[in-house]
């Protein structure tokens, strides 16, 4: 191998205090009062033909992965490139459910990390995310069900997750506007609560994170196209493929030079790999989701029905947010189906009959990257220096915090971080697969 | 700041007219009944709840989201960013919109506590330190009062309230086929219905309004006499349907498009799906506010809105008025306002004249300032500067609409087979020219589906027609619109409000862009302005036009963001209907039903899950003889001559050599080799199969079947009929079996020589014909399964209860079956099996056929069989706790030793009545897989608890001799 592109990489004292003025009360009101306009969140600077580091893709998966690069490993010359707008793909269209009470070991250990680092980011990234700690159940209507909600409430009991399994009396006094009854089509016969699950305002956990990477010298650049991933030595044409190494990328604004290459771009996640020779075992599908008209708050907990493929939390604007599985079949269409709408409405209406008069105002589709085992793939290639964080199907928005500290470890240290390891490709060669598909039928 | 108000009946000069208006669709002769916020009012029918309460002087309805300022009338109609009221238990009712009836409880909904005295009107005060998305800045310390603060926050959710015991109502959805679907009927969308019409297709057109016409309803009375005529024609046409009061909400792939009709006779709304041929959109224009300061004062409004209140509702909307204009319609709503007597003063943009801002208390302007410095007296302030496209359906299509600078709005870019555009949409011109280029656009949408419907009648399977003499698609020839200047009007020389639902002003939008969230999704969702209920529609333009103006660009260069469906919200009950999910029983449910079982709901299938004591059954299938009713089993009638090969792609296993009256197990593994059902399937005859599969696989399997015939091997000459509910299908287990079925089957040789294990036969039961038997069973007792035509189910059930009396028999329920099946180790998949289970781990090696041509998963199944994946797999395997008298919950953790190290799970556990002990199944870790081994068992309560792995699979009677007999 041509030498350790960390090797390369200029290593800087980030340096904190001296950036942008901090967001708080006091400042809203000293602004407010004199007129001072706040500085840009993240700075519009001009594109360089080379970095240390380039992350292709700006949603909560690459910016996360800039932010710890520059914050716990002091590498700041690094850009990240997005085709549109920060937040464009998956972490603007997703549902924001947040919670840790997954199916496996490796699942729980690493969702868990993921969770505590959502319940300090506020304050971390001095940006309010809006963390709602409201509690997330997952409704189980035949004994099938409640088979697996015991499943996952034991192993996550083993990893000292809170995560029970209630009866249909405690789901009423939770969420009252649910049908408990018995002869209901679909009867809740009980759920598995997770009270440290929630929701979070994902632009604001976007913008936090590129603000803060911005303030450490990483930079954003929109509206940057990558067309191509440049490689040399590899057994593929073009010196792509497994044995090679990447040297930069090609872009609608013109090449770019680049020891370390790293593809945060989920539903674009495949595409992206083959530019560097590189095949991910992934299927791309659109998610669908939509949003009622404001109604005064009702439901308190985030609610999901894996055998009625929905779910369902209210914003504290009042909406209600709705999501489902993913369409049945590989395309990149995001313009959403009327099946879609027809199905979640009469679902949600047999979970709570009293919302019939509800209008929906807006639904929409994004991307997924789903893999065999719904777990994802990261950490190295057999491309050298050619890094993947993919693989976040449904349920990859709540894993951007982790995903980025770990990934930032593995590009910095060039070691694989053990919370990540059972993530590796390799385990698509090796037949290791990490079983979360067991559970996620609707896998937020 | 004003905290307090005026009452709400106003001394301004908002009141019903004493004369009545040429045009106004109201009928003074009827007075209707209705309240607002408690007091009691009288309206017309005719009216909406908007022209009711301005009718009854009111000039404030609503307050706004954020800073709860006073808000009245802007536009007036369906898009009426202030109207949205609370009726009865209905919330976000557009007033302007909804016809008034007879005792509606109508209120404000974003008041507190009331709509003259609203305490939250303080925000207003604190207005520039809550500048748009101020949420992010601030509450982040001390962590632990975020909760609180969020409490807070949600209390300002703007909206109305749901009662939660609102009945589900009757929303029933229809289905339509027309050649040409309009969307709009205003002078464009009716000539285009009418010359679709003459044209021989058929049109639904369908009208948001409660009347057709359009703009002309409230115009001149040329306008109306030409709306009138045009209603007319439509009406005389058979081949047009009328929808009013309905709107097309969507445009999905191939014309699919979603229409919510609200004048329904009996449904409040109701969804109507319909592939259309051809979709016209003329939808018309959406009047554009305008942005200066001052401009939500109640008092401004739109020239629409203030020509509606005119001159369909005999409302006077003020007694002096400024009417700012850049076109005729701004003119005209001058001329209005003249004609009954309200003072207009004119300002014109197309002179160069300005307004800067309304002033006057919260509660409604009082005055307007001019570009030219003086302030003119006013109650109301008019305003006509230009129009918004509503290009949503277009957008749907594809289209990417394109602003043109002259025109001052945006055209649709992007020429669409199936979807046509007319009207306002698409450009500019007098009634008549209006109204021809409608009928240009019906002739071609009419020519376009007839080519359409030509290709779909002639390129499917059931052809009549063949392409030869197929019409050549008819290109566009129509002439089109001319598109008139406008001049660019959005902002004034001051801010205001752009966002009126969202309370989001141009200073907001100013100081984010500058922020940095400078394109316009990412202004959107910052700001939230364009997030609301009219989802855009009266403020995406503006907030284009003053990001452009923050920019230093065009509105051409920041464009717009992407318009999503539906066009209009739909309630859930319509998208919802009637809720159709039915359960399924068997023919013999009322049997079970009158016997008192216990029912369960598996699926769609309620049965029986036992009949009152599921221990008692199992012991007495196990000695004498037991009945159970499986029907929902899945059964696929298979025929033709390919069935083998088919067979052979889904299966695992072999099947070609099949002897007739043969059944064989199988295992059906999805294109990753993870299990995905299982069962047998017989072959009746020569190209004749019959496959079950799991009850829950059903559809599923037939569905997968399907796939690999239609898409995969359209080759291969196979029927598929599903026949699951044709058959009742019995199981009679147990000893005594073959005694009770030989008593009622005279035409089968019953012997296990004549009629073995795994073999099937046809015959006639208990007098029916035709019946299949096989002789399996999931208990493992000698068992028949007879597959009975469904119609015969209870009396062949009710004949073996019968005879079978002497020898013992008691039927069974599914909680027997599966304890039994769990004595004899069968898996269930799903149960013992999960979503990563490869055939491997059901420890059926040895029915997967890796020198077999081809089967769905045999490539992963290949690697799964090599030697590391034995290593690494996990194992089913029969696991039985040391002290019997302990059954693990099903889900228990399987762990190494005191460590807390997964290394396996029960998936499977019951109290064996047959052992007197308790058994399981279980998935483990390939090391733990040896007979023998002994095991941890983690159970709920915490107890740790020991277990040893069996030998094989079956708890009971490993070797399968009780079946053989
Ligand atoms: C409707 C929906 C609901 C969801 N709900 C949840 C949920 O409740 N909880 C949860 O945890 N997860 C949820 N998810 C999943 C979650 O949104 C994603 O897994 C997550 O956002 C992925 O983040 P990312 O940063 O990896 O990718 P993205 O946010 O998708 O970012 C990828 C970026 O790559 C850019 N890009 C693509 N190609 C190129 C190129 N050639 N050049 C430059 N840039 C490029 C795109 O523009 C995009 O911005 C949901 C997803 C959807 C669609």
């Amino acid at each position: 191998m041509a030498g350790s592109p960390t090797a390369l990489i200029r290593k800087t004292k980030a340096k904190l205090g001296g950036g942008p003025p901090r967001y708080s009360a006091a400042g809203l009101v000293r602004r407010g009062l004199s007129g001072d306009p706040w500085p840009r969140v993240w700075r519009d600077v001009d594109l360089k033909s080379s970095y240390d580091v380039v992350i292709i893709g700006g949603g909560v998966h690459g910016l996360a992965t800039a932010y710890y690069l520059a914050t716990n490993h002091g590498i700041t010359n690094v850009a990240v490139l997005d085709k549109a707008y920060l937040g464009s793909g998956g972490s603007g269209r997703n549902t924001a459910i947040v919670r840790s009470n997954y199916l496996t070991p490796e699942g729980v250990a690493f969702y868990d990390r993921s969770l505590s680092l959502y319940n300090t980011m506020s304050t971390d990234l001095n940006l309010n995310v809006m963390f709602s700690e409201r509690g997330h159940m997952t409704l189980a209507h035949t004994d099938g069900a409640l088979r697996t909600m015991n499943w996952r409430a034991e192993v996550n009991k083993l990893q000292g997750i809170n995560s029970s399994v209630i009866t249909p009396a405690e789901v009423k006094k939770l969420a009252p506007s649910l049908d408990v009854g018995t002869d209901s089509r679909y009867p809740i016969l009980g759920a598995l609560y997770h009270p440290p699950g929630g929701t979070i305002r994902h632009d604001a956990v976007v913008w936090g994170y590129a603000r803060g990477a911005d303030h450490r010298g990483v930079e954003m650049h929109q509206k940057t196209e990558v067309l191509d991933i440049l490689c040399e030595g590899g057994e593929g044409p073009d010196g792509k493929g497994a044995g090679g190494r990447v040297t930069g990328v090609r872009t609608s604004r013109g090449d770019i030079s680049a020891p370390i290459v790293v593809n945060c771009t989920a539903g674009w996640a495949s595409l992206i790999s083959d530019m560097a020779g590189v095949k991910l075992p992934i299927h791309t599908r659109p998610l669908q989701a939509a949003v009622t008209e404001p109604v005064k708050v009702f439901l308190p907990t985030v609610v999901v029905s894996g055998s009625l493929h929905v779910y369902v939390s209210q914003t504290d604007r009042g909406e209600l947010v709705f999501g489902a599985s993913v369409d049945p079949f590989n395309n990149y269409n995001v313009g959403g189906s009327l099946e879609f709408t027809e199905e979640l409405a009469g679902h949600v209406l047999e979970l709570m009959p009293g919302i019939s008069k509800m209008r929906l105002l807006r639904q929409w589709a994004g991307l997924c990257d789903m893999t065999p085992d719904y777990s994802p793939v990261m950490g190295t290639t057999p491309v050298d220096g050619f890094y993947v964080d993919v693989g976040w199907g449904t349920y990859g928005f709540k894993a951007g915090p982790v995903s980025g500290e770990a990934m930032a470890e593995a590009i910095a240290t060039r070691q694989t971080p053990k919370i990540i390891a059972p993530f590796g490709l390799s385990r698509f060669a090796s037949g290791a697969l990490v079983g979360e598909k067991g559970a996620a039928a609707v896998g937020h | 700041m004003e905290l307090r108000l005026p009452g709400r009946t106003s001394t301004t000069g908002v009141r019903r007219l004493d004369t009545e208006r040429p045009g106004e669709v109201i009928d003074r002769s009827t007075s209707v009944p209705f309240t607002f916020n408690g007091k009691r009012f009288t309206g017309h029918e005719g009216d909406t709840i908007a022209s009711a309460l301005m009718g009854n002087g009111i000039r404030i309805v609503s307050r706004s989201m954020k800073y709860h300022r006073p808000r009245g009338y802007l536009t007036g109609d369906f898009w009426d960013p202030n109207g949205a009221l609370q009726v009865g238990d209905e919330p976000n009712v557009r007033s302007g919109h909804r016809k008034l009836t007879a005792g509606m409880s109508v209120s404000s909904q974003n008041v507190w506590p009331s709509l003259d005295h609203d305490v939250k009107a303080a925000n207003g005060l604190v207005s520039r330190f809550l500048t748009a998305g101020f949420y992010y800045k601030t509450f982040m310390k001390p962590a632990s009062l975020w909760p609180y603060y969020e409490k807070v926050l949600a209390t300002f959710a703007p909206g109305g309230t749901v009662d939660l015991d609102t009945p589900h109502g009757e929303f029933d959805k229809r289905y339509a086929h027309p050649d040409v679907l309009i969307a709009g009927g205003g002078p464009a969308g009716m000539a285009a219905a009418i010359a679709a019409a003459d044209a021989g297709a058929s049109v639904l057109l369908v009208e948001q309004e409660h009347q057709l016409g359009g703009h002309l309803r409230f115009g001149s009375d040329a306008d109306r006499a030409a709306a009138g005529t045009l209603r007319d024609e439509v009406g005389r046409r058979p081949g047009i349907e009328v929808l009013t009061d309905s709107t097309v909400t969507g445009r999905y792939e191939d014309n699919w498009c979603s229409i919510v009709q609200r004048s329904h006779p009996t449904v409040s709304e109701r969804l109507i799906k319909a592939r259309a041929k051809t979709l016209v959109v003329a939808p018309g224009l959406i009047e554009r506010p305008y942005v200066f300061a001052g401009n939500d004062k109640p008092g401004v409004m739109t020239s629409g809105a203030v020509r509606r209140m005119i001159n369909l509702y005999g409302v006077q909307p003020g007694d002096r008025a400024v009417v700012f204009t850049a076109n005729a319609d701004g003119d005209a709503a001058a001329d209005d306002l003249e004609a009954i007597g309200v003072p207009v003063h004119r300002v014109d943009a197309r002179a160069g004249e300005g307004i800067v801002e309304a002033t006057g208390p919260a509660s409604g302007l009082t005055g307007v300032v001019l570009t030219d410095g003086t302030t003119v007296d006013a109650d109301l302030l008019v305003t006509a500067i230009g129009w918004t496209a509503p290009t949503s359906l277009l957008n749907m299509a594809g289209d990417r609409p394109v602003y043109d600078a002259n025109a001052a709005r945006f055209f649709g870019s992007v020429q669409i087979d199936n979807v046509l555009t007319t009207g306002g949409i698409a450009g500019d011109g007098t009634v008549e020219e209006l109204i021809q280029h409608g009928e240009a656009t019906g002739r071609l949408a009419a020519a376009r589906a007839a080519s359409i419907a030509h290709a779909l009648r002639s390129a499917t399977v059931w052809a009549t027609e063949t392409t030869t003499d197929a019409p050549a698609f008819p290109a566009d020839d129509r002439t089109a619109l001319e598109r008139h200047a406008h001049p660019e009007l959005y902002r004034a020389s001051t801010h205001g409000i752009v966002d009126y639902s969202e309370d989001v002003g141009s200073k907001d939008l100013v100081a984010a862009a500058k922020e940095g969230y400078d394109s316009i999704e990412l202004l959107k969702r910052y700001t939230t302005a364009t997030m609301g209920p009219a989802q855009g529609k009266l403020e995406t333009v503006n907030t284009a036009a003053v990001l452009a103006e923050a920019r230093g660009e065009t509105i051409a260069d920041v464009g717009t963001t992407v318009w999503r469906p539906p066009f209009v919200p739909i309630t859930l009950g319509a998208l919802g209907g009637r809720i159709f999910e039915p359960t399924r029983v068997s023919s013999i449910q009322p049997w079970h039903e009158a016997r008192g079982a216990t029912p369960i709901l598996a699926g769609q299938w309620i049965r029986p899950e036992h009949y009152g004591d599921p221990a008692a059954e199992v012991r007495n299938t196990r000695t004498n003889v037991g009945i159970i009713d499986v029907t929902p089993l899945g059964k696929l009638d298979l025929r033709g001559p390919d069935v083998p090969a088919l067979l052979e792609q889904m299966y695992t296993n072999k099947w070609r050599k099949l002897p007739v009256g043969g059944v064989r197990y199988g295992l059906m593994c999805a294109e990753d080799g993870v299990v995905l059902d299982d069962g047998v399937t017989g072959r009746l005859a020569d190209d004749h199969y019959l496959m079950t599969t799991t009850s829950s696989g059903a559809g599923t399997i037939w569905e997968w079947a399907e796939m690999w015939l239609q898409t995969e091997h359209p080759e291969w000459q196979v029927h598929v009929t599903p026949v699951t509910t044709g058959y009742t299908s019995i199981n009679v287990a147990g000893p005594r079996s073959r005694e009770l079925v030989a008593r009622l089957c005279d035409d089968v040789d019953l012997s296990n020589e004549a009629f073995g294990y795994m073999q099937v036969r046809r015959g006639t039961i208990a007098g029916v014909p035709d019946c299949i038997m096989w002789r399996i069973g999931f208990t493992g007792e000698l068992s028949f399964e007879l597959h009975v035509p469904s119609g015969h189910g209870l009396h062949v059930w009710e004949r073996l209860m019968a005879d079978g009396a002497d020898l013992g028999i008691q039927p069974f329920g599914l909680e027997a079956q599966r304890i039994m099946r769990l004595e004899k180790g069968h898996f269930i998949v799903g149960q013992d099996t999960d979503g990563l289970s490869k055939a491997p781990t059901t420890g059926l090696e040895n029915l997967i056929k890796l020198d077999k041509p081809d089967f769905a998963g045999k490539p992963e199944l290949a690697w799964a069989l090599e030697p590391e994946q034995a290593q690494i797999l996990p194992r089913i395997v029969a696991i039985q706790p040391d002290d019997p008298t302990i059954v693990p919950e099903e889900a228990c953790q399987i762990l190494a030793g005191e460590t807390n190290e997964i290394l396996g799970r029960i998936t499977s556990s019951r109290m064996s009545p047959t052992l007197g002990r308790s058994i399981c199944l279980g998935q483990v870790v390939p090391s733990l897989a040896l007979p023998g081994t002994k095991i941890t068992i983690l159970l709920v309560d915490g107890r740790r608890v020991a277990g040893t792995v069996q030998e094989h699979h079956a708890h009971y009677d490993p070797e399968g001799e009780r079946a053989r007999v």
